[in-house]
């Protein structure tokens, strides 16, 4: 599948996997994903801005999502849980930072979730749906798009408008 | 966004209940972690840990091995 990939779309690849180490995530999904392509320029990023995503918003609110591992504390207080308190709690017995070094992958291969390597098909399904030859950002996107991942619902949390990215990105590149 | 305005919206919100369980996990996760390299520091063998976790022996090293 990979020697159909444009070398931009390999890159966004090879980039959600250096993502994923910078922010200690346990796994690649497709918000690693969504980052590498909102980030660095090629046709996702084009499509994005053009389907009026600000794409700088994007990547900060990714990036912070990807940090927080996934714990969200407004989300434990609805359960009767003071995130705070454990953090303290734990940096009492194991010392500062503790919860958060404890997140820190012992370093070596950060596996893709199904989420994203079901993207990833999906991007390869729709290039040969769409009759391109090439993989590239677009269909990249648009594997996101499609499967009910956690890139998807990071774009509809932003406020972008899914149907209009589709489209756009599925419009013939103007090239 | 404030805890109350969250907690007051989305009480009853499947997404707000399932993002709790994952935070849960995450968060028990990290504990695990932690725990498990503190009680191998003390000298506890990996059928003491794996006892006091309610697992086999070879699931807690498979997990935690490469870290000490």
């Amino acid at each position: 599948m990979f020697e159909r990939f444009t070398k931009e779309a390999r890159a966004a690849v090879t980039a959600a996997q250096e993502i994923a180490r910078d922010a200690s995530t346990r796994t690649i999904d497709t918000r690693h994903l969504l980052i590498a392509l909102a980030r660095d320029g090629g046709p996702a990023r084009d499509v994005l801005v053009e389907a009026g995503t600000d794409v700088a918003a994007l990547v900060a609110a990714a990036t912070a999502d990807l940090r927080s591992g996934g714990i969200d504390a407004d989300a434990l207080a609805g359960i009767g849980i003071d995130l705070e308190a454990v953090r303290r709690e734990a940096e009492r017995t194991f010392g500062p930072d503790a919860l958060d070094r404890a997140a820190r992958r012992r370093g070596g291969h950060i596996p893709f979730t199904s989420d994203a390597r079901k993207s990833l098909e999906l991007a390869l399904r729709e290039a040969i749906r769409l009759k391109h030859r090439t993989i590239d950002g677009r269909h990249l996107l648009l594997g996101i798009l499609r499967a009910d991942s956690p890139g998807r619902e990071l774009l509809v949390r932003q406020g972008a408008d899914v149907e209009a990215l589709r489209a756009v990105a599925e419009r013939p590149a103007a090239a | 966004m404030s805890t109350d305005a969250l907690s007051d919206a989305a009480g009853d919100d499947p997404a707000v209940g399932l993002r709790a369980v994952r935070s849960l996990r995450e968060l028990a996760d990290r504990l695990e972690t932690l725990q498990v390299a503190r009680a191998r520091q003390l000298g506890w063998s990996w059928q003491q840990v794996a006892e006091a976790l309610g697992v086999t022996k070879q699931a807690v090293h498979k997990k935690h091995g490469r870290s000490s």
